[in-house]
Formats: structure tokens, C-alpha cells, sequence
């Protein structure tokens, strides 16, 4: 029974991986840009959450309502003027470095702002939990995972259903030949980053809600989550979502036996393994044999 | 051929960021429904020309007229959309991971009329066959033969004036590079003008109206196709052997 549960919080888990995932698989497909700072923006998103509800009273999930046009307007200013004011040929290492400096402000703002206390939301439902044929499951997660499937759903139409979804894939998957359709590439891109950063704001939200947070740490997400990205095809979103569940419940399952640092192995193992015998990643993947 | 020309590139000088220039004063003239063939030695600056007239890289001299109007300095989003000139890239360049159907709706992406885009839908697929027989599968899984007729019907969906076309036989076994030829041809016949670079340049001289050889960056000779494979000094410099052998 342990064991069911355990493939419960793995896939309540892998949602929020995979919505966190997809941001970064934006980020990459429309500027080749390793974006280390993604998971600093989910915790400020946390943070934002918890002070929403701390000053206010009201459920932390309405922050969502400033929070994500926030974040996505901060992404298309940071591709504007940050992303891509870098020079081509060196793009995505120079984006490495740029991100990782983005990641420590926002650790070090927030270390100075809301010090370095672990903060926990404490809602009236935060301990209520459900009983899911036999496995116990504390709603807040269950909240967290419907916010994050709603969150990849929506974002899954927005990009297979809509005019600017045919642009923004026509832009990841062939630049030039989408400025020869006459599509905008630059403003597409931008956009792109928007939504990527917003899936941070969303994910942030969902992460306050059940989870201890503190500044640093975003380091724990960034490994696990750029691991999800290589492992699922670099650019794929859908090959993403599918190596974040996998990966999410693996991880999960090995919690019980092996203690959570090792645990979270699992996704060193995997992209190492990935590495080694399929580079083009498991899932999707065409793109990224071009880079 | 002393028609008034439908795109013009009037001694262009352009290149890439502070490297030397690549076009010194190149000057080409596309007649409408017209099939200029321009060929050349590998870096001579085929693909540069193409990318100058398709506003993907700006010339740092010179003028680009389309029916005689200056458009010089205008990116490709005007210059397909309000111009008229579409241009099929040298190498693949479907998008891979989509459909042939969105491939072709992202041909017609600057178009808002929905009847217009089915009447082009309609064409295209009529023109290019495998274009409807392959229409729900991924483009990157297609052949390469099947990608470059996909790329084609993208291109011609806003019903060009004027298709610019880079290699579009590059490593195609000989058959099906005639029929890409033969499309090609078509798509002259359906009144459509075509800018054709090529490497295959005796093949491409057999379907031109008017052939230019371009070397370091300027026309050397420009005449009709005919003439230009008659011609046994060309025939020995650029076109792979004496025409004489034939
Ligand atoms: N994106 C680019 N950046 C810098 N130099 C380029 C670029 N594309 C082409 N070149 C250079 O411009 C010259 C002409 O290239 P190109 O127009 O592709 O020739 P062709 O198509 O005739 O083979 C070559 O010397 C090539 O190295
Ligand atoms: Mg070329």
C-alpha cells in the first residue's frame, strides 16, 4: 500500500516537473538558451504566494492573478534586452553564465528582503487529506497538480491550437524559414519567454502551497529539471512531460528504500544514460540532433 | 525578354557582419514568368543573392526594385507578403515536427482571408501530389525529395509573384531531381517567376529562360539558358565539361 501511494506522489509530483519542464523546453527551442535562473523565479513565485497570503489573508492561489502576467512580462523584458543582446556564436554558453548570475540576485534579494527563514503557507486546508483507494493525499497536492495539468493542458492548446502556436513552433523548429512565412521571429521568441517564466509563476504558486520554502532553494529544482529537459529531447515539450512523470514517480518510488538524497540520483542517472546512448534524448528529439 | 523586370537587384554590394563583402555590384533582372537561372562556383554568393532579395539580409548598397518599385531595406515579412517574393532555402527546411498540413498553413501565415488560403490549399496540393498524400504526417519524416515539394507548396500559398529557390535539387538522386525540375517548370508555367540557383547548373540551364554566371560576387555572363550551355568556353569553366560532348 506504501508503494501505491508512493506512485500517487510521484505523479502529483511529475506534473509539476513536467509544467516546469515545459518552461524550459521554451526557452531552449526559441533562443537556445540554458536558463538556470527558472527554478529561482519558481521559488520567488513561492515566496510571492506565501507574502500574498501572509499580508493579506486571502488564498494564496489568487496571487496567480499578479503573478503570472508579471512573469511573463519580466520574460519578454529579459529576452529584449537581456537574451538577445548576446551574440549568436556563443549564445547559449554566454546564457549559462548570464542566468546563473539572474539565479543568484533573486537567491540574494530574497535572502534580504524575507531573510533566510524557512517559510511554510499555513492554510485552513493544510492538513486535510483525502483517501485515494488506500493511499493518503494531503489536498494541497492535490490542488498543486490540478493547477499544474491545467497550466501544461492550456499551454498545449495555446501552442498546437493557435495562430501563435503555429508560430512559435514554426520559430523553435526553423528560424529563418519562419521569417521567410513572414512571422516575426524576434517578437515570437520574446513571447516564448514570457510563457516560459509564467510556468514558473504557476509552478511557484502550486510549490507554496504544500512545501517548506526557503532562498536557496532553487538549487534543488535546477538539476532535476535540466536533467528532465536532456532526458525527454531537448525542445520537445511533450517528450518533457513525459520524462518529468517517469522520472518524477522513479524518483518517488526510490524514496521509500533509498532516503531522498538518493533518490533524487535518479535524474543524474538518467541523463548520463542519455548521454551515453541516445544524445537526441528519449522522447521527441528530432530537433535537437541539429545542435 | 525586354519586359519590364518583376524583381531587380541593381548593383548590390551586401555581405556578413565585418567580413568582406560577398556581392560586389550585382545586378539581376527576373522578367515575370520568367525562370532566371543563376549559377556559379560553391561561394560565389548564390544563397547571399537570394537572401539579400528575400530582405533576409540587408545590402549595404544598391537597390532591390519589385515591378519597378524600391523595397530595398524591407524584411521578409513585407517582402513576401506585400511584394510577393518567396524564397525556398538552400537544405531542408520544413519544420520537422510538424504536419505537411501546418507546414503549408505556415506558408499562409500572413494571410487572413480564409477562402483565399483554401483556394491555394487546393492548388498546392494539386501541383505537388505527395503534398496531399502525405498531408497528416510529420514533414521531418518524409524523404528528401518529399520535403522539398512540401517546402515548394509552403512557399507559393500566398500566390507569389516571384519564387526564389536555392538548390532545390541538392542531394536528390537524379530522378527525383527531375521532377523537382519539372515542378519547378510548372510553377513557371502557372505564372509564377523563379529566381533558380543551382549547382546542377547544366540541368537547370536545360528548364531556364535566361541563365547569369555569377562569380566573386557579380555577373559575368547573362544571356539565354540556350546559348549559355552552347557556349564551349562556359562549358569548360563552370558547367563540368565541354558542351561539345554532347
Ligand atoms: N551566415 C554567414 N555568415 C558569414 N559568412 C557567410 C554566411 N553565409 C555565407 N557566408 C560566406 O559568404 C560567401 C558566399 O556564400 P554563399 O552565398 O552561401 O555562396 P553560394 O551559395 O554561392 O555557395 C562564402 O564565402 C561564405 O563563407
Ligand atoms: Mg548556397
Amino acid at each position: 500500500m506504501l508503494t501505491f501511494q508512493s506512485v500517487i506522489l510521484g505523479v502529483l509530483l511529475g506534473g509539476l516537473y513536467a509544467l516546469l519542464a515545459a518552461g524550459l523546453t521554451l526557452y531552449f527551442g526559441v533562443m537556445r538558451v540554458v536558463m538556470i535562473a527558472h527554478s529561482a523565479f519558481l521559488i520567488l513565485a513561492a515566496y510571492l504566494a506565501w507574502y500574498f497570503h501572509r499580508e493579506t489573508g486571502i488564498d494564496p492561489l489568487v496571487s496567480l492573478v499578479g503573478t503570472v502576467p508579471l512573469f511573463f512580462v519580466l520574460g519578454v523584458a529579459m529576452q529584449r534586452l537581456l537574451i538577445s543582446r548576446l551574440r549568436a556564436a556563443t549564445l547559449t554558453m554566454m546564457s549559462v553564465l548570464l542566468t546563473f548570475a539572474i539565479a543568484l540576485l533573486i537567491e540574494g534579494l530574497l535572502g534580504y528582503v524575507f531573510s533566510g527563514t524557512q517559510r511554510r503557507t499555513q492554510l485552513s486546508y493544510s492538513g486535510t487529506s483525502l483517501d485515494f483507494f488506500g493511499a493518503r493525499v494531503a489536498v494541497v497536492k492535490l490542488i498543486a497538480f490540478g493547477l499544474a495539468a491545467a497550466a501544461l493542458l492550456g499551454l498545449y492548446v495555446l501552442l498546437k491550437a493557435s495562430r501563435f502556436g503555429l508560430a512559435l513552433r514554426a520559430t523553435i523548429q526553423h528560424r529563418e524559414a519562419a521569417q521567410l512565412a513572414g512571422i516575426d521571429t524576434n517578437r515570437v521568441a520574446g513571447y516564448g519567454f514570457g510563457l516560459g517564466l509564467a510556468t514558473a509563476a504557476i509552478g511557484g504558486t502550486a510549490l507554496a502551497l504544500d512545501t517548506t520554502i526557503y532562498p536557496s532553494l532553487h538549487w534543488h529544482w535546477i538539476g532535476p529539471l535540466m536533467a528532465i529537459i536532456v532526458v525527454g529531447g531537448l525542445g520537445s515539450v511533450p517528450g518533457a512531460a513525459i520524462a518529468a512523470m517517469l522520472l518524477g514517480l522513479t524518483q518517488s518510488l526510490l524514496q521509500l528504500p533509498l532516503g531522498t538524497t538518493w533518490a533524487q540520483t535518479v535524474f543524474y542517472v538518467a541523463l548520463f544514460a542519455t548521454l551515453a546512448f541516445r544524445p537526441q534524448g528519449f522522447f521527441g528529439g528530432r530537433l535537437a540532433q541539429r545542435f | 525578354m525586354a519586359s519590364e523586370p518583376l524583381l531587380e537587384l541593381d548593383s548590390v554590394e551586401a555581405g556578413y557582419g565585418r567580413a568582406a563583402l560577398v556581392l560586389r555590384g550585382l545586378t539581376v533582372r527576373v522578367p515575370p514568368a520568367t525562370i532566371v537561372c543563376l549559377v556559379g562556383p560553391n561561394g560565389a554568393g548564390k544563397s547571399t543573392a537570394l537572401k539579400v532579395a528575400s530582405g533576409l539580409l540587408k545590402p549595404r548598397s544598391g537597390r532591390i526594385r519589385v515591378n519597378g518599385r524600391d523595397v530595398t531595406g524591407e524584411g521578409p515579412r513585407r517582402m513576401l507578403a506585400t511584394h510577393g517574393v518567396a524564397h525556398v532555402l538552400q537544405g531542408h527546411s520544413v519544420f520537422p515536427e510538424m504536419t505537411v498540413a501546418e507546414n503549408v498553413a505556415a506558408g499562409a501565415y500572413t494571410v487572413r482571408d480564409k477562402a483565399f488560403v483554401a483556394r491555394r490549399t487546393d492548388f498546392v496540393k494539386e501541383l505537388f501530389p505527395v503534398v496531399a498524400e502525405r498531408w497528416k504526417s510529420l514533414a521531418g519524416l518524409l524523404s528528401g525529395g518529399q520535403q522539398k515539394q512540401v517546402e515548394f507548396a509552403r512557399s507559393l500559398m500566398v500566390d507569389p509573384s516571384v519564387v526564389l529557390l536555392d538548390e532545390p535539387s541538392m542531394g536528390l538522386d537524379p530522378k527525383t531531381a527531375g521532377t523537382v525540375f519539372d515542378q519547378v517548370v510548372r510553377m513557371r508555367d502557372a505564372g509564377t517567376a523563379v529566381l533558380l540557383v543551382e549547382q546542377n547548373a547544366r540541368r537547370a540551364l536545360e528548364i531556364a529562360d535566361i541563365g547569369c554566371v555569377l562569380d566573386l560576387g557579380k555577373v559575368h555572363i547573362e544571356g539565354p539558358a540556350g546559348d549559355l550551355l552552347a557556349n564551349p568556353d562556359l562549358a569548360d569553366l563552370y558547367l563540368g565539361g565541354s558542351a561539345r560532348a554532347y
